[in-house]
């Protein structure tokens, strides 16, 4: 009876001492609050091999271009701690933005073999612009349209300049109705020719580290009329009006199918 | 017999409400409420080829896949360069014109984000999100 107890307790021991490895994380999910102007978001994942065999990563894949993910060693030794570091290029991003790393290791246990990190970023642009586009229909009357632009309270942004990439257009910056907003005011001179111009929002700001804002501002050329036989002038007109609108793609395109 | 009948009816709607429970836990983000699709703000491929001239095709991936390939005439404009890129787009616009946004594929939420946000922000109106993203528009080539 003895024996048989001692057989047993024997085992159990053999079993608790059976090789594994289990990566431990400190966290899977960080919040992260970028200052304002922050070009990246970095995140930090911490880990522990609490088992006693050595765990090799198989691969870490970030859920989109705009996120990468960086391991410190390829093995973890058991004992080993280490860390993850997940960098999120925030660019033109704005609001609340959730990225995922998924790590993949050789754990033979597929319930910990994979681990989903998620980064979640809330970014708080300098300037909130709306709308991005104002636009006059061909000989309608050119009065002024007004954009919107919500300063961020603790950017501290005393003034907009705002600058017409083509002297067809006016803007004027006037306070808003609520603190930190302004309103600009956008004139055409003329509206009985197609004009398309970018304008640049440069906030005076010390938060703002040279960041630009770009809103468009169009007069359309006039609509095609149903029915309307196209001559060759006219045809050579539409040809010259959209030649001068149209902005090149930055890569070479091929032609619209 | 009456209390026998009531409780297996209450011992009933207990057990329907079992699958309930586990559905709203599992799959939380996917009941149809919470769904971050809008049916009417996607396109498919046939549909929105049909548009021909009159569609303006987006491309929200990032920089490097756009430089590897694209749909034909398709503007690049990605979150990445969201201010760079946008003045392209809006001097190609016109009020006929549809413009069909574009990611990786079914999963990617790129374009999705970027349509949201050129109705949003720059108030257009005829936005739509490619189903199934370039991944459809290749094997609609081969």
């Amino acid at each position: 009876m003895n024996t048989n107890l001692l057989i047993g307790i024997v085992a159990l021991t053999a079993l608790a001492q059976e090789a594994r490895s289990e990566l431990k994380w400190e966290q899977t999910s960080v919040d992260l609050k970028p200052a304002l102007g922050d070009k990246q978001a970095v995140a930090h994942f911490k880990y522990e091999n609490v088992g006693n065999t050595p765990i090799h990563f198989e691969s870490v894949h970030a859920s989109c271009g705009c996120t990468t993910a960086q391991t410190q060693n390829e093995q973890v030794a058991p004992g080993q701690k280490g860390e993850i570091t997940a960098t999120f290029n925030i660019g033109g991003r704005t609001g609340t933005q959730v990225k995922t790393v998924t790590v993949r290791t050789d754990d033979p246990n597929p319930a910990h073999s994979t681990t989903v990190l998620t980064l979640k970023a809330v970014i708080t642009p300098l300037l909130e612009i709306q709308p991005t586009l104002v636009y006059w229909q061909n000989g309608e009357e050119p009065k002024p349209k007004i954009i919107t632009a919500k300063a961020n309270k603790d950017a501290a942004i005393k003034k907009l300049d705002v600058v017409s990439s083509v002297p067809d257009f006016t803007a004027k910056v006037d306070a808003g109705s609520a603190p930190n907003e302004f309103k600009i005011s956008v004139q055409p001179r003329d509206t009985t020719k197609a004009v398309y111009a970018t304008l640049t929002i440069k906030p005076d700001s010390p938060a703002n580290t040279g960041n630009t804002f770009a809103v468009a501002a169009r007069v359309m050329p006039p609509a095609p009329t149903s029915g309307t036989a196209i001559t060759p002038s006219t045809k050579a007109t539409v040809s010259t009006v959209r030649h001068d609108l149209v902005t090149p793609a930055p890569t070479a395109a091929s032609p619209r199918q | 017999m009456k209390v026998s009948a009531i409780r297996q009816a209450l011992l009933l709607i207990a057990l329907a409400f079992v699958p309930a429970i586990g559905e709203a836990i599992y799959f939380r983000d996917r009941v149809s409420w919470r769904s971050p699709d809008r049916s009417s703000e996607m396109v498919n491929l046939d549909q929105a080829q049909s548009w021909g001239a009159n569609a303006i095709w987006v491309d929200a991936r990032p920089d490097n896949e756009f430089e590897q390939g694209h749909v034909p005439g398709a503007i690049p404009l990605n979150e990445d360069r969201w201010n760079e890129l946008l003045p392209t787009l809006l001097a190609q616009w016109s009020l006929e014109k549809k413009i069909v946004v574009y990611c990786s594929s079914q999963s990617c939420n790129a374009s999705r984000e970027v349509a949201r946000r050129l109705r949003d922000e720059a108030g257009l109106k005829e936005v739509f999100v490619l189903q199934g993203g370039w991944e459809t528009w290749l094997k609609s080539k081969r």
